[in-house]
Order: structure tokens, then C-alpha cells, then sequence
């Protein structure tokens, strides 16, 4: 007896091995559902696209590079992401620096409007610029009288400027506003000019940040399925070839390609931005920002014209599409209407909803209602419940990976930051791939939606945890357990309750992403299973573009409905610091 | 015989790094122990063993003649005092000392009697439904004391506890802890690097160096007879000479000291100690009959620094640099002057001798 523990002293001595073997478990299970929903679809990618009759060969890639068409999407892809990171870093950087670095009045309100984006689903740059400049533009026909229109890969530049820009400013503000300002007075004291001083200080300390956000807006648009889906007309991209072959044409295996080919670009620039996000963090020297001293007029004035060029872009989008969904016949007949919210029959139910308001409606309105309406309650549903599950489960990988390191926790981090750099139109096809097979029961139903929303999200979900867990002193869990509380009772008394304002800006960001996502439930939707967002789209095809964009108008509607309820809950403004990937 | 903790051949290493080797001791119920030693030396990791929330790579805790390095953190019932107060910001003081009562189920009854018992054991009655964030960091911390108590843990730890107050909020709350010690009797062990602090509190104190206990012993014997030249320089100050011992005479570079202790000591080289305190300072002219010559020596005041109750003289001594510290109203009285030369004296019975083959110096 005595041999024996003595023995396990000298090898392994675990005195927390209850709380051990919680913390396993809980690791197995969130490492087996990221495995099983997120690599194992990607593997079934990889694995359709080298494989033919169960031999390995690259005949996928050659009918992929040899037909003209085809590979067009690959350079198109890169142009448009290529010249779209140009532009939105350029933009995003002195708008940051306006915000940050000069005392121009209405800050909040810059800050405020270049938000909207986040609120919409991507395609809504889309639907504006058609409404704009499109074959029955506002601008294009009605005033300038000319067949040009914005179709191509203009159309695809502007909106993806307009869908990655606060996604760009996020990272910019965040740089500049963490460099210390007082580097740029040193300079200035020095004798340094202005001018000088920027390119020369300003600008190299916050070289990391534009790196990473570049890298973002890159990855952002390269992925991205909405925008060139309604606006880039015959110029394709390889998201859309993607959907393209698989749906049109049923070629998986080319589809299956195609994905393998974006994933490299896409998990390119997510691997830069992460790293360049880490060495920017570096820079920061965490000290308290001194006084920002007031800017000379001309600076002043420069500032503030040049930061209403974007919020006034960002604002025209949202009042056209607002407008284009209360209008009779835009652009010719501005006759206000409700009209186009009455949707064509859109087919598919959401069950619940649908035998209740029968049961209670009568005529027009229950038809309207209790069927028209089903995918905007569905999407509603869905979002709920990916909201609860997206932000406990990556409240608990952040746990797990920020408080409890167990070992292989390295294994768990790299699963939960990796899904920002899977492009959404190839995870969908890869749920196709993977689950859709008789036993797999949950398939077709909304539950693979929700789970695919969930891991499709899960990166900034995790990040956001970590970062907000970082702030809990270790020694505050010790003294719970110390006083003799379990591994329960010290997260849900102690923990939880510390983290209830990430929690809950977790649960709008979830939200959020599940009512305005498109590209990867686009392949999981069906018949039956429909979303508000993927409606749009359908909409817009069937050229209903009025009631695409009412569409889009009640989701910014159910949006910002959930953000003021969260900001009455929590007293913070649920939009705070929050980016989105992927 | 009551719950005495013992450690034995206690060792933890994280990797290669050794923090605590092979560490022996005993603690018995109610003695007040503190671990002092430089940041690094592993006093934090022996403490963080005997809590549970770090394991232990070789040897025994043994608790209440049990061994209990297995045993999970919340079944120890040791209670935990953090040098950041570690309270929990979402509860009121009174739910924050409720809260280990709480969870062990206690009749509701109880609670109420056993907070009210503790929040007037620190005087913070009327604090009672504030928030942590709402009190000052030594309330904090008297919070965080009781409410590691009201359990009545089996042994109370402190790690650090008074690192991150003011000077003056530290020495009242030491001696608030030395109260409550004594009038409770429980067990505890207290972290600290603060040499002061250790000497003022505690009944042992154990000085670590290096993952090693370097000494045991109550604090008077800590500070009158270090066992070695880092406790000598570690605990309190001291002016050092290195030297050969040859019988009751130590030569040094310049000079050559009559000591008298040097028991166990084999001779060869030694490093001599001596506290500031010890050395006596006269004018040339004063200097009493009967001193031993050889352990004079003439200087030069460099700087004076005043310290409250005391004066430390620096003085010059043919390039070697000796502090002195008198109190203040001697030095008042004698009005010494910077530049002045005067004549040391280093009493032959207060140098402290070690073997400076052992190369901790």
C-alpha cells in the first residue's frame, strides 16, 4: 500500500483528476463535433477532387485549367480581391486615422454609419449599386439615359468596398488608436514636419495592422458569394462557379475542384492575418492615450469632407434598398407601396409556424403570413438557437483553451480559429459531400443549417471569448475552489458571471451571422428548409427585384431589433469591436 | 499531537527547471510559518503544491498523518488568501464571505450567524452590501481574509497578501493578520519577499533560495545568526569581507579582523559579515581604552541618508565601502558631517563568519 502510493507520487500526481476528467470530456466532445462538421467535409472535398474510381489523379484539375471558362474564375477572383484590397485598405486607413489621430467633430456618427454593413447580408451592396446603376438604374437610365451599367467586375469591386469596409476599419482603428500617439509628438518636437512625421512614424507602426486588414479584405472577398451573385452578370468568380457546377450542372467533382482551388488563397490570407494580426499586437504598448491635440482647420476640414465620402456610400446603399422595397415601379414610379412584401409564394414551411397562424388567420393574410412568411420565421428560429449554441460553445472553448489547458489544447485552438479560413461556399458543398447520405438523419432539416452556421463562425466567436477570459484573474477560479466549489458551481457561479457581456455580444454576433449568412446555406437549403437570406437571392433571379429588396429590408429590420433588445439588456452596444470573417 | 502538516522531500519541476528540490519540514497546529525568499525561488510553488493546484513531482505533503497530494483542491479545506484579492466582483462582500458556506451546504441560519461573526472580526460591518469594486485595496483584502475563514479552513494560506497595498495600509493589515492569528490559533502560512514583513509576523521563518530551504528558525535567530552569507544578505543588511580565516584572526585584503565566533568553521577562506548597526563610529580623539586595535580602522563619511529613527552613514574605508547605521538621536547628539573622517570599530563578537567555499556569494 504504502509501495503503491508512493510510486504514483514519483510518476504522475493529479490532485484535481475529478475536474480532469470533466475538462476531457469536454474537449473530446467540442474536438469531435469541430472534426466531424468542419474537417471531415473538407476532407470529403479534397478527397472527390483527387480521386476517380478510387485512384488518386489530377484529372479534375486538368479539365479545370484547360477550359477557358472555367479557369477565367480563378483570375477574375484574384482582380477583383486583388484591386477590392487595394481600395478598402487605402479608404479604411485614413478613415481610421481621421477617427483616431485628428478632432474632427462626429466621430460617432462616422463610426456608427460605417458599421451598417455588418447588419446586412453582403448582397445589399449588390442590390443598391443594380438599383443604381443596373440595366434599370435610377442613375444609369432613368437620369444619364445610357445602357452602361454596373454588371461585372465593376459592380463586384464597389460592392465588396462598401461589405469589407468596416471589417477593415475594425482592425485599423484598433491599430491606430493603440499606437502611441505621443511617437508622433516626439517626431513633431524634433522638427520632424507633419508630413514627414507621417510617412515616417504614423505609418510604419502601423504597417502590421494594414497587413492583417488587407489580409482580411482579401480573404473576405475572395470567399464572398452574395455580391457577384447578383451583380457579376456573366463574370464569374470562383465561389460562383463553384454553386455554378454543382447546382447547374451537378459536376461535384469540378465543384469539389474549384474548392480546392479557393481554399488556398482563402487559407493564405487567413494565415497572414492571423500572423500579422499577433505581431501587431506586439506593437501595442498598452499605455493610456494622451491628450489628442486639436487638429490645425485644414486638416480639420480635410478629415471630415473626406470621411462622409464613405459613410455617404454606406448610407445611399442602405436608403436605396429601403426605398426600393416601398416603391412602386423604381425607377419610374416612386408611388409608395407595401406591395412587394406581399412575396410571391415562395413554397417551403416552417412547421410550427405554419399550423399556428393557419389555425388563427383567415383568406389573404393566412396564405401571406403563414406561408409567404415561413423562411423569415425559419431564419428567425435558426438564428436563435445558433445564437444560444454558437456563443455557450465557444464560451466553452474559450475556457478550455484560456483557463484549463489540458493537454493537446493546441489541437483545439487551431480547430476553433480555422473555420475563418474556409470559404463558406466550400464548406456548404462539403456538407452536400458529406452528410448528405440516408443515414444522416439531420440532413435536409434546419438542423445542419444551424450547425454549419455555428462552425462556419466559430473563429471570432472563440477569439472574442479568449480575449474577454483573459481578463479574469486566474486566482479568482482558485479562490471558488479553494473555498469548495466544484468544477460546476465555479464556472456557472464564478465564471459565467463574469463573462456575461461577451456572452451576450457573442449571442448577437451569432445572430447576426445566422440571419444575414448566404454563401454556405445556400447548399443546405431546400424546398422545404428555406432562410429569409438565400431568398433574396431567389428573388432576385426570378427578377423580383422590389421584393428581394424587402426582403433584405425586414432582415435589417429583425436585426437591429435584436441589437437595441441585447443593448437594453446589457447597457453596451452589441456592435462594439466586432468583426466579421468569412 | 495536533493537525500538523509536514512536507517531505517535497520537489517540483516543470521540465528541466528544478523550482523546488528535495524541501523538509514540519508545521505544527496553530504556528504561524512564512516563506520568504527573492521572486523565483519557488516559495509560490510550495505553497501552490500544499494548496493542490499544483502537482507534485516527488515526495510527500502530509496532512493529519495523511498523505494528501492526491487529493483534489476543495477537499483540502485550505483556505487561500491571493495577493490580488481574487474576490468575486459580481457578489457583495456578504455574499463573498457566504459564498464557501454556501457551497458546503450549510443551514442557512449559520451563514448568517458566521458572516456577521466575521465581518466584525475585521470591523467591516457596515461594508457589508458593497461591491469589491467599491472598497479600497486594504478592504479588499480584510474581505478576502474572512472569507478564506469563515469555513474555518484547516490551514489558512496567504500568498503575498499585502504585496499590492501602501506601505502604511501594509504594516497595519500585518499586524491585523498577527492579531487574528493569535486570537483564532489556526495554522498559517504566509508567502512572502518582503524580509520585514517575514521577521514581524511570523514565529518560523523559512528562507528559500533557489528551491531550497536555505534556513528554519524564529526570526530573532534568522536575523542574529544567518547560517550563511545569502540569509545574512537576504534578511536585513550587512557589510561583507571576504578573507582566510587563520584561528581567531581573518585576514583580508587590507586589514585583519579579530572575530570570535567562528565555531564549526574549518579555516581557509570566509566570508566575514557585519551588520550596519554593529559597527561603532568615533571620532579620532574618542575612541575608548580596551578596544581591540587590529579591528579599527580609519574613514571618511561619504554620504549621510537619513532614515526616520535611524541614520546610515556611508563611509569610505581605503576603497572599500562600509555602511553604518546609528539611531537618530546619537547622531543628533554628535553631529557628524559629511566628509569627516572618522574611526570604525567592529566588535569582534558581532562578525558573523561563513565558508566561502560554498559560493552562494
Amino acid at each position: 500500500m504504502k509501495l503503491k502510493k508512493e510510486g504514483q507520487g514519483l510518476t504522475f500526481s493529479a490532485p484535481v483528476s475529478s475536474e480532469r476528467w470533466l475538462v476531457w470530456m469536454t474537449m473530446g466532445i467540442l474536438l469531435a463535433i469541430l472534426a466531424f462538421f468542419m474537417l471531415y467535409p473538407v476532407y470529403d472535398i479534397c478527397k472527390l477532387s483527387f480521386l476517380k474510381g478510387g485512384t488518386f489523379t489530377l484529372k479534375n484539375y486538368q479539365s479545370y485549367f484547360s477550359n477557358p471558362r472555367m479557369f477565367r474564375s480563378l483570375t477574375n477572383s484574384l482582380y477583383v480581391s486583388l484591386v477590392t484590397t487595394a481600395i478598402t485598405t487605402f479608404f479604411a486607413f485614413f478613415f481610421a486615422y481621421g477617427l483616431t489621430r485628428t478632432t474632427i467633430p462626429g466621430k460617432n456618427i462616422f463610426y456608427t454609419i460605417s458599421t451598417f454593413p455588418l447588419i446586412a447580408p453582403s448582397i445589399i451592396q449588390g442590390l443598391a449599386l443594380i438599383l443604381l446603376f443596373g440595366r434599370n438604374g435610377l442613375i444609369t437610365r432613368y437620369l444619364l439615359h445610357t445602357d452602361w451599367n454596373i454588371y461585372g467586375a465593376t459592380g463586384i469591386i464597389v460592392a465588396e468596398c462598401l461589405y469589407c469596409f468596416p471589417n477593415a476599419l475594425f482592425i485599423l482603428y484598433t491599430t491606430l488608436s493603440a499606437v502611441d500617439t505621443r511617437l508622433d509628438e516626439a517626431a513633431q518636437s524634433l522638427g520632424a514636419s507633419a508630413l514627414r512625421t507621417f510617412f515616417k512614424v504614423t505609418l510604419p507602426s502601423a504597417k502590421y495592422g494594414i497587413a492583417s486588414a488587407a489580409a482580411l479584405v482579401f480573404n473576405l472577398t475572395i470567399t464572398d458569394f452574395g455580391v457577384p451573385v447578383v451583380i457579376g452578370g456573366n463574370y464569374n468568380v470562383l465561389a460562383t462557379e463553384i454553386y455554378q457546377q454543382v447546382i447547374g450542372m451537378q459536376r461535384f467533382d469540378l465543384g469539389a475542384t474549384i474548392s480546392v482551388i479557393l481554399l488556398i488563397p482563402s487559407v493564405g490570407a487567413f494565415l497572414l492575418n492571423y500572423y500579422l494580426t499577433k505581431k501587431s499586437y506586439a506593437l501595442i504598448s498598452g499605455q493610456a492615450r494622451p491628450f489628442l491635440q486639436p487638429s490645425r482647420p485644414f486638416k480639420k476640414w480635410a478629415f471630415t469632407i473626406y470621411c462622409w465620402i464613405p459613410t455617404t456610400f454606406i448610407l445611399i446603399v442602405f436608403i436605396t434598398v429601403f426605398l426600393g422595397s416601398f416603391v412602386k415601379t423604381w425607377p419610374y414610379d416612386f408611388t409608395l407601396t407595401l406591395q412587394h412584401f406581399d412575396f410571391p409564394s415562395l413554397g417551403g414551411n416552417a412547421p410550427l409556424w405554419t399550423r399556428f397562424w393557419s389555425s388563427v388567420l383567415e383568406g389573404q393574410w393566412r396564405s401571406l403570413i403563414a406561408y409567404k412568411y415561413a423562411p423569415i420565421w425559419n431564419s428567425l428560429w435558426v438564428s436563435v438557437l445558433v445564437a444560444l449554441g454558437g456563443a455557450s460553445l465557444t464560451l466553452l472553448a474559450g475556457y478550455l483553451i484560456e483557463k484549463k489547458r489540458p493537454g493537446g489544447v493546441e489541437i483545439l485552438y487551431t480547430l476553433s480559429v480555422l473555420p475563418a479560413a474556409i470559404p463558406g461556399t466550400v464548406m456548404g458543398l462539403g456538407y452536400i459531400l458529406a452528410f448528405n447520405k440516408p443515414y444522416f438523419f439531420i440532413y435536409g432539416t434546419f438542423w445542419i443549417i444551424i450547425i454549419n452556421i455555428i462552425i462556419c463562425n466559430f473563429t471570432l466567436g472563440t477569439l472574442s471569448s479568449i480575449a474577454n477570459l483573459k481578463q479574469i484573474d486566474r486566482s479568482i477560479e482558485e479562490a471558488a475552489i479553494s473555498l469548495g466549489a466544484d468544477p460546476i458551481k465555479t464556472f456557472t457561479q464564478v465564471v459565467f458571471p463574469l463573462t456575461k457581456t461577451a456572452f451576450f455580444s457573442n449571442i448577437t454576433f451569432f445572430f447576426m451571422r445566422a440571419m444575414t449568412t448566404i454563401s454556405a446555406v445556400i447548399f443546405l437549403v431546400s424546398a422545404k428548409v428555406k432562410l429569409a437570406a438565400i431568398e433574396i437571392i431567389f428573388l432576385d433571379i426570378d427578377g423580383r427585384t422590389a421584393s428581394a429588396n424587402a426582403m433584405c429590408t425586414i432582415i435589417i429590420v429583425l436585426v437591429v431589433a435584436m441589437l437595441v433588445v441585447m443593448r437594453l439588456i446589457t447597457g453596451k452596444s452589441g456592435l462594439k469591436g466586432m468583426s466579421v470573417t468569412a | 499531537m495536533g493537525r500538523n502538516l509536514r512536507l517531505e522531500n517535497l520537489t517540483k519541476r516543470f521540465g528541466t527547471l528544478t523550482a523546488v528540490d528535495h524541501v523538509n519540514l514540519e508545521i505544527e497546529e496553530g504556528e504561524f510559518v512564512c516563506f520568504l525568499g527573492p521572486s523565483g525561488c519557488g516559495k509560490t510553488t510550495v505553497l501552490r503544491m500544499i494548496t493542490g493546484f499544483e502537482t507534485v513531482t516527488e515526495g510527500k505533503i502530509i496532512f493529519d498523518g495523511k498523505v494528501i497530494n492526491d487529493l483534489i483542491p476543495q477537499k483540502r479545506e485550505f483556505g487561500i488568501v491571493f495577493q490580488s484579492y481574487a474576490l468575486f466582483p459580481n457578489m457583495t462582500v456578504e455574499e463573498n464571505i457566504a459564498f464557501g458556506l454556501k457551497v458546503r451546504k450549510r443551514p442557512k441560519k449559520e451563514i448568517e450567524e458566521r458572516v456577521d461573526q466575521m465581518l466584525d472580526l475585521v470591523g467591516l460591518r457596515e461594508w457589508r452590501k458593497l461591491y469589491p469594486a467599491q472598497l479600497s485595496g486594504g478592504q479588499q483584502q480584510r474581505v478576502a481574509l474572512v472569507r478564506a475563514l469563515a469555513p474555518d479552513p484547516q490551514v489558512l494560506l496567504l500568498d503575498e497578501p499585502l504585496s499590492a497595498l501602501d506601505a502604511k495600509i501594509r504594516v497595519r493589515l500585518r499586524a491585523e493578520i498577527k492579531r487574528l492569528q493569535q486570537e483564532l490559533k489556526k495554522t498559517m502560512i504566509y508567502v512572502t519577499h518582503d524580509q520585514e514583513e517575514a521577521l514581524s509576523i511570523a514565529d518560523r521563518v523559512v528562507v528559500m533560495e533557489a528551491g531550497q530551504f536555505r534556513q528554519v528558525g524564529r526570526p530573532v535567530e534568522i536575523y542574529q545568526s544567518p547560517n550563511s552569507s545569502f540569509v545574512a544578505d537576504f534578511v536585513g543588511t550587512s557589510n561583507f569581507f571576504r578573507g582566510v580565516r587563520n584561528g581567531d584572526r581573518v585576514h583580508t585584503e587590507k586589514r585583519d579582523f579579530k572575530i570570535a565566533r567562528f565555531e564549526s568553521l574549518p579555516e581557509g577562506k570566509v566570508f566575514l559579515a557585519i551588520r550596519p548597526e554593529k559597527i561603532e563610529v568615533f571620532r579620532r580623539g574618542e575612541i575608548p581604552e580596551g578596544l581591540e586595535r587590529s579591528n579599527l580602522a580609519i574613514g571618511r563619511i561619504d554620504v549621510i541618508t537619513f532614515l526616520g529613527a535611524a541614520v546610515r552613514l556611508t563611509i569610505h574605508l581605503e576603497g572599500e565601502e562600509v555602511i553604518s547605521d546609528i539611531i537618530e538621536k546619537e547622531f543628533s547628539r554628535r553631529e557628524f558631517r559629511q566628509g569627516e573622517e572618522v574611526q570604525l570599530y567592529f566588535p569582534p563578537e558581532a562578525f558573523m563568519v561563513f565558508s566561502a567555499e560554498e559560493g552562494s556569494r
